[in-house]
C-alpha cells in the first residue's frame, strides 16, 4: 500500500513536470489546419478538429457542441477565404466574445492568390493544395502560438521548422513524380474546382465539374463541354473525391464512353478533408503525398505506388 | 292498408309489439348512434314496408341523416342492428342504391352527367375493367328517366341544383337496386325538378321498389309518402301517413322548436289527411 | 463546325447556335444531354399523371409533405447502413429510405387527421416541418460521423439532374411506364374515389385501399423525382401540370393525359434549356418553363381562362346596352321620354346594322327594328310572369327582369308566351302593354 501510493506521487511529479502549464485549447476547422497544429504545438496544445474526413467544409454547418467548443478555446484556427461558408457566422460570434478566432490563410497575400474568373473579388480557398504556399500557414500558427503561450515559443519555433521541412520534402517529391506525366496528358479532371493551386504549382490544367464551391449544381452543358474535352485530348483518367458525391464523375465517363472513348476513373482524391483519422492518409502529409502519387500514376508519370516513403495503403 | 309491425316507441301510441319481419328490405332494431359520446339516435326502431315511400321527418339535429348512414355503415352504431331482408349490409349491397345530399361533393370536378350516372353502374363492373357500351346505354336510360338525358355530356358544375340532383337521382337509378336511401331530395330544388323526382318515387312504387327518404318539407309528406318516420333522436312515431301525421304527433316531434303555431300545426295535418 | 478547342475555356466561351439547339432537341447533342432531357420528360409525364389526383382531391399539398418526409428517410437508412458496415450512399440503400420517409409522412397527416380535430391543411403543414426537421438534424449527425462517404447526400435536397446515368432513366421509364399502366387500369376506380368518397364506401369499393394505390403511385414517382429534381421541386412537377391541364378540359379522360403532356413537355424544354445555358441548374429551369405553361393556361384558355372570362363578360354587358338602346328606342315610340343613346353606344348600334344616324337623331333599321321587338316582348312577358307568379310588386319588375331576360332563351320564350295565352293576355306579335308606366324618365341604357 505505502509503495502503491509513492509510485502514484512519482508518476503525478513527473506528468507535471512534463507539462509544466495545463495545455492550450485550440480548435481547428479543417483537417489540414488541425495537422499543422498537432504539429507544431505537439503536447502543449489540446487540439480539437471539428470537420472530420469525408466532411464538405463549403457545406459544413457548426452544431451547438462546436459553437461550445469555440467559446471554450484559447485559440481557434480556420482556413478564411469563405472556405466554411456556412460557419461564418459562428465564427464571428467567437471573435466578437474575445475569443482568439485566427484564419490562417492572412499571411498570404494576393499575389499568391488565386482569383477565379466567375467569382470577382473572392478568392479561391484551397491553398493547402499548394504545400509551398501552405508553409505561411504554420508560419501564421507557430506565431500566434507564441503570443497565447510565451514559455513555448522556442518549442513552437523548432517544431515549424521540422515541419515545413516536411512539406519542402513533400513538395521535391511532387516535382519529381509529376514531371513524368507527359504534357498533353497534364489535364487535371475532378468533381469540383478544389485543385487549382495544385494546377498552378505542378503546371496542370484543373476542370472541375462544379465550381469553386461545391454549392454549386453543375449543370448539363458543363458536363457536355467536359466531356467533349476529355475525348478531344484524349485524356485517360479523372478523378473523384472523397467528400463530393461521385455522380457528376461518372457521368462523364459515361459520355465518354458515347463517344467512343474509354476514360477511367484514376483514383479517390482527398480534396476538401483528409482521410481516416489514425491513418497515414489522415495527415496532411499523406493526404497530399496520396493525391500526388495517384494522379501521377494515373497519367502516365512515375511513382512509386507506396508513395513518398512507402507509406500509402495498399492498393489504393 | 295491410296490417304494420309498429315498432316498441316510448310514447306508447300504437300497439308495442317489437316484431320486425324476415321479408322487410330495411329492419333497424335498436340503433343508438353517439358522437363524441353524445347521442344522436337513441334505441331507434322500425321496419320499411316492402313496396312503400317512407319519409324521415324531423326537426334539425334530430339524426334524420344520421340514420341512413348508420344503415349505410358510414357511421358506426353504438348499439343495435340494421337488417336488410335479414341480412347484413354488406351481403346486400347490390340491391341497395343511395342519393346523397348535394354538398358532399366538388362539383367542379371534372366529370359530365353521364360520367356521374356510369358511377351507378361501377358495383357490377367489377375492378379494373372499363365501362362498356351496355353500361353507358343502362346510365343514359336513367338520366332520361329524371329528364337531363339533354343533358348527359354537360359538366356537372354547368348544372342548377336541380338538374345535378337529378343526376344524384340518376345515378341511383342507374343500379336498378330495390331498396334506395335518398337524404333530402328535394332540398332546395326548382319546381321542374321536384315533379320529377316524385315522378320517379312514384314509378319506383309501381314497380314493387322501397324507398326511405329523409324529407324536410312537412306540407308534401301526406302527398308523396305512403309511410312517415317522426324522428326526434327517438322514434316518435312510424305508421302510415293518415294514421301517423297528426297534429299530436308533430308536437311531440317538434315540441317548442316548430316554428309554426299551434294552429298551423292543425292545418297542415287537417290538410294532410284531406279533409 | 467550329475546330475543337483544345482548353476547357474554349469550349465554354462557344455559344450556342441555332445547329446546337437543333441537336438537343432532337437528343443528338451528347450522351448526357440526350439521357438528361429523356429521363426528366419520362419523370415529368408521369408527375403530370400521378399529380393530377391529388390535385382533384385538393390535396396538393400533400405531395410537399411528402418529398420533405423523404430527408429523414434518407438520412436515417444512410446511418443505418454505415453502422451495419455497408455502402451508406448507394442507390439501393438510399431509395428505400426515401420511401420509408414518404410512408411514414403519409401515415402520420393520416393519423392526425383522424384523431385529431386538425383539417389536412395543419396536419400537412406540421408533418412537412417536423419531419424535413428531423432529417436536417439527421444530416448534421451524418456529419460528425467518421466516415468518408457522405458527400451529396444533401444533393438530395436540389437535385443532381445533370448526373442522370442511364440506369436512372430506365429506372424513371418503368416508373412512368407503369403509373400510366396502373391509372389506366384504375381510372374508374380513382375517379370515383375522388369524387364522392361516400358513395364509393356504400357501393362496397374499399376506399382506404384505392386511397393507399394512389399514395403508392406519388410515393413511388417522388422517390424516383428525388434524384433528378431533388425533392424541393419535386411537388412543383406533380401539382404544377395538372392544374394547367385543368384550364383546357371538362374531362377527367382528356385532363389526365394533357396534364402528363404538360409535364413531359415542360421537363424537355427545360432539360433542353439547361443543355444549352452554362452553369444552368435543371431542375429549377423544368419548374420554371412548367409555370410559364400554367400561366399561359390560366390567361389563355378558351372557357376557364381569365382572358376568356372578361372576355364573356364584356359581351355581355355590350348586349345588355344594346337591348336596352333598342327597347328605348321602342318605347319612345310609344309616346314615352327616354333619351337618346350615348355615342359609343350608337357606333355599337350601327356597326351591327341596328341603327343609323339622321338629322342627329338615332333610328332603328328594319332588322334593329325586328330585334328590337323581340327584346321588348320578352321584357314585357317576363315582367308578367313574375306579376302572375311571384310576389313582385310592379315597380319593382322592371330592374329585375333587364337583368334574367337576358339570359333568357327563345325556347323559354316561347314557354312563357304559351303560358300567358293560356291565361288571356295578348299575343306576341306587337307591342303588348307594359304593366308599369312607362313615363318615368327612364335612361335607355348608358353606353
Amino acid at each position: 500500500m505505502h509503495r502503491v501510493l509513492v509510485l502514484v506521487a512519482v508518476l503525478i511529479s513527473a506528468a507535471s513536470a512534463a507539462n509544466g502549464a495545463p495545455p492550450l485549447r485550440v480548435v481547428a476547422t479543417t483537417g489540414m489546419i488541425a495537422d499543422i497544429v498537432r504539429h507544431v504545438a505537439g503536447d502543449r496544445a489540446e487540439v480539437t478538429g471539428l470537420m472530420g474526413p469525408g466532411v464538405d467544409p463549403h457545406l459544413y454547418k457548426a452544431t451547438r457542441t462546436d459553437t461550445a467548443a469555440l467559446m471554450r478555446a484559447d485559440l481557434v484556427f480556420y482556413n478564411g477565404l469563405m472556405l466554411e461558408g456556412k460557419m461564418t457566422d459562428a465564427l464571428i460570434r467567437a471573435a466578437t466574445a474575445g475569443r482568439k478566432v485566427y484564419a490562417v490563410t492572412e499571411l498570404l497575400d494576393e499575389s499568391d492568390l488565386l482569383e477565379p474568373e466567375e467569382f470577382e473579388g473572392q478568392y479561391d480557398p484551397h491553398v493547402w493544395m499548394d504545400p509551398p504556399a501552405w508553409s505561411r500557414a504554420i508560419g501564421v500558427v507557430r506565431d500566434k502560438l507564441a503570443e497565447a503561450d510565451p514559455a513555448g515559443a522556442d518549442h513552437y519555433r523548432s517544431n515549424a521548422e521540422r515541419y515545413a521541412e516536411t512539406l519542402r520534402e513533400l513538395d521535391e517529391y511532387a516535382q519529381r513524380v509529376l514531371a513524368g506525366v507527359p504534357e498533353e496528358r497534364r489535364v487535371l479532371v475532378t468533381a469540383h474546382d478544389a485543385f487549382n493551386y495544385f494546377g498552378r504549382r505542378y503546371g496542370f490544367e484543373v476542370v472541375g465539374i462544379q465550381g469553386i464551391s461545391t454549392e454549386s449544381e453543375a449543370g448539363v452543358r458543363d458536363i457536355e463541354r467536359i466531356v467533349a474535352l476529355i475525348v478531344s485530348r484524349r485524356i485517360p483518367a479523372v478523378f473523384v473525391e472523397s467528400t463530393v458525391s461521385d455522380r457528376n464523375v461518372r457521368a462523364l465517363i459515361d459520355g465518354a464512353r458515347a463517344r467512343g472513348w474509354t476514360v477511367a476513373i484514376g483514383g479517390r482524391l482527398f480534396s476538401d478533408a483528409m482521410g481516416a483519422p489514425g491513418t497515414y492518409e489522415g495527415t496532411y502529409l499523406g493526404m497530399i503525398d496520396h493525391n500526388v502519387t495517384t494522379i501521377a500514376r494515373a497519367l502516365g508519370g512515375d511513382a512509386p505506388e507506396r508513395g513518398m516513403s512507402g507509406r500509402l495503403a495498399a492498393g489504393e | 292498408m295491410s296490417p304494420l309491425h309498429p315498432p316498441r316507441s316510448t310514447a306508447g301510441s300504437l300497439a308495442s309489439l317489437p316484431e320486425h319481419s324476415a321479408d322487410s328490405p330495411l329492419a333497424v332494431h335498436a340503433m343508438t348512434v353517439a358522437y363524441q359520446r353524445r347521442p344522436v339516435l337513441w334505441d331507434v326502431d322500425f321496419d320499411a314496408r316492402p313496396g312503400s315511400l317512407v319519409a324521415i321527418v324531423g326537426p334539425n339535429g334530430a339524426g334524420k341523416s344520421t340514420l341512413i348512414r348508420a344503415c349505410l355503415g358510414l357511421v358506426p352504431l353504438a348499439a343495435g342492428r340494421v337488417e336488410f331482408w335479414g341480412r347484413s349490409y354488406r351481403q346486400q349491397r347490390r340491391r341497395i342504391g343511395y342519393v346523397p345530399q348535394r354538398e358532399t361533393v366538388d362539383w367542379d370536378f371534372p366529370v359530365s352527367a353521364l360520367d356521374v350516372a356510369c358511377m351507378g353502374r361501377y358495383g357490377m363492373i367489377g375492378w379494373c375493367r372499363p365501362v362498356t357500351r351496355t353500361h353507358r346505354d343502362a346510365a343514359l336510360a336513367a338520366l332520361d328517366r329524371v329528364a337531363m338525358a339533354d343533358y348527359a355530356n354537360r359538366q356537372i358544375s354547368q348544372l342548377s341544383g336541380g338538374q345535378q340532383q337529378r343526376v344524384f337521382l340518376a345515378r341511383a337509378l342507374a343500379q336498378d337496386a330495390e331498396l334506395y336511401f335518398m337524404d333530402e331530395p328535394f332540398a332546395g330544388v326548382d319546381a321542374a325538378t321536384e315533379r320529377a323526382i316524385v315522378e320517379v318515387l312514384r314509378e319506383l312504387r309501381s314497380r314493387g321498389r322501397t324507398v326511405v327518404c329523409v324529407h324536410h318539407d312537412l306540407q308534401t309528406v301526406a302527398e308523396y309518402f305512403d309511410d312517415v318516420l317522426l324522428l326526434n333522436m327517438r322514434v316518435v312515431a312510424c305508421g302510415p301517413v293518415d294514421a301517423v301525421f297528426t297534429a299530436e304527433n308533430l308536437r311531440r316531434t317538434y315540441g317548442g322548436r316548430l316554428t309554426l303555431l299551434d294552429e298551423a300545426g292543425e292545418a297542415v295535418a287537417r290538410a294532410a289527411r284531406g279533409e | 463546325m467550329p475546330a475543337t478547342p483544345s482548353t476547357i475555356a474554349g469550349f465554354t466561351a462557344q455559344g450556342a447556335t441555332l445547329d446546337e439547339l437543333w441537336r438537343t432537341l432532337t437528343l443528338q447533342a451528347g450522351y448526357n444531354a440526350a439521357i438528361v432531357v429523356l429521363g426528366a420528360t419520362l419523370l415529368g409525364i408521369a408527375g403530370g399523371v400521378v399529380g393530377s389526383f391529388i390535385v382533384l382531391r385538393k390535396r396538393a399539398l400533400l405531395g410537399d409533405a411528402l418529398s420533405h418526409a423523404a430527408l429523414p428517410g434518407i438520412a436515417g437508412a444512410f446511418i443505418a447502413a454505415t453502422l451495419l458496415g455497408a455502402q451508406g450512399r448507394s442507390l439501393a440503400v438510399l431509395l428505400p429510405g426515401a420511401a420509408a420517409g414518404c410512408v411514414a409522412g403519409v401515415l402520420a397527416v393520416q393519423a392526425i387527421v383522424r384523431w385529431t380535430r386538425l383539417r389536412d391543411d395543419a396536419a400537412i403543414a406540421a408533418v412537412l416541418g417536423v419531419f424535413f426537421g428531423a432529417g436536417i438534424v439527421l444530416l448534421s449527425v451524418i456529419q460528425s460521423m467518421p466516415t468518408g462517404d457522405q458527400g451529396g447526400l444533401a444533393s438530395f435536397i436540389y437535385g443532381q439532374t445533370a448526373a442522370m446515368n442511364a440506369r436512372d432513366a430506365t429506372l424513371i421509364g418503368a416508373v412512368a411506364l407503369g403509373s400510366i399502366a396502373s391509372v389506366a387500369m384504375l381510372f374508374k376506380e380513382f375517379r370515383l374515389a375522388c369524387f364522392d368518397r361516400e358513395f364509393a364506401a356504400v357501393q362496397g369499393w374499399p376506399v382506404g385501399a384505392i386511397d393507399l394505390a394512389m399514395t403508392a403511385l406519388l410515393v413511388v414517382v417522388t422517390v424516383i423525382g428525388l434524384q433528378a429534381v431533388g425533392l424541393l421541386l419535386i411537388v412543383a412537377l406533380l401539382i404544377i401540370p395538372s392544374a394547367a391541364a385543368r384550364f383546357w378540359t371538362e374531362r377527367l379522360r382528356v385532363m389526365l393525359p394533357l396534364s402528363g403532356a404538360i409535364g413531359g413537355l415542360s421537363a424537355y424544354l427545360g432539360a433542353c434549356a439547361s443543355a444549352l445555358l452554362p452553369h444552368a441548374p435543371t431542375g429549377a429551369l423544368i419548374v420554371l418553363v412548367a409555370g410559364a405553361i400554367f400561366a399561359i393556361s390560366m390567361t389563355l384558355a378558351p372557357s376557364r381562362g381569365v382572358l376568356a372570362s372578361i372576355v364573356r363578360l364584356l359581351r355581355l354587358r355590350v348586349r345588355i346596352a344594346v337591348d336596352h338602346a333598342l327597347r328605348a328606342a321602342v318605347e319612345r315610340a310609344d309616346g314615352a321620354r327616354a333619351a337618346q343613346p350615348g355615342r359609343a353606344l350608337t357606333l355599337v348600334l350601327r356597326m351591327g346594322g341596328h341603327a343609323r344616324v339622321s338629322d342627329g337623331r338615332v333610328e332603328l333599321t328594319p332588322r334593329g327594328a325586328e330585334r328590337a321587338r323581340r327584346v321588348v316582348r320578352a321584357h314585357r312577358l317576363w315582367e308578367r310572369y313574375l306579376i302572375e307568379y311571384a310576389d313582385a310588386a310592379p315597380s319593382h319588375v322592371d330592374l329585375s327582369a333587364d337583368a334574367v331576360e337576358h339570359s333568357l332563351s327563345p325556347a323559354l320564350v316561347a314557354d312563357l308566351e304559351d303560358a300567358l295565352r293560356k291565361r288571356g293576355l295578348p299575343a306576341a306579335n306587337g307591342p303588348t302593354n307594359s304593366p308599369h308606366p312607362l313615363d318615368s324618365g327612364q335612361q335607355g341604357g348608358a353606353a
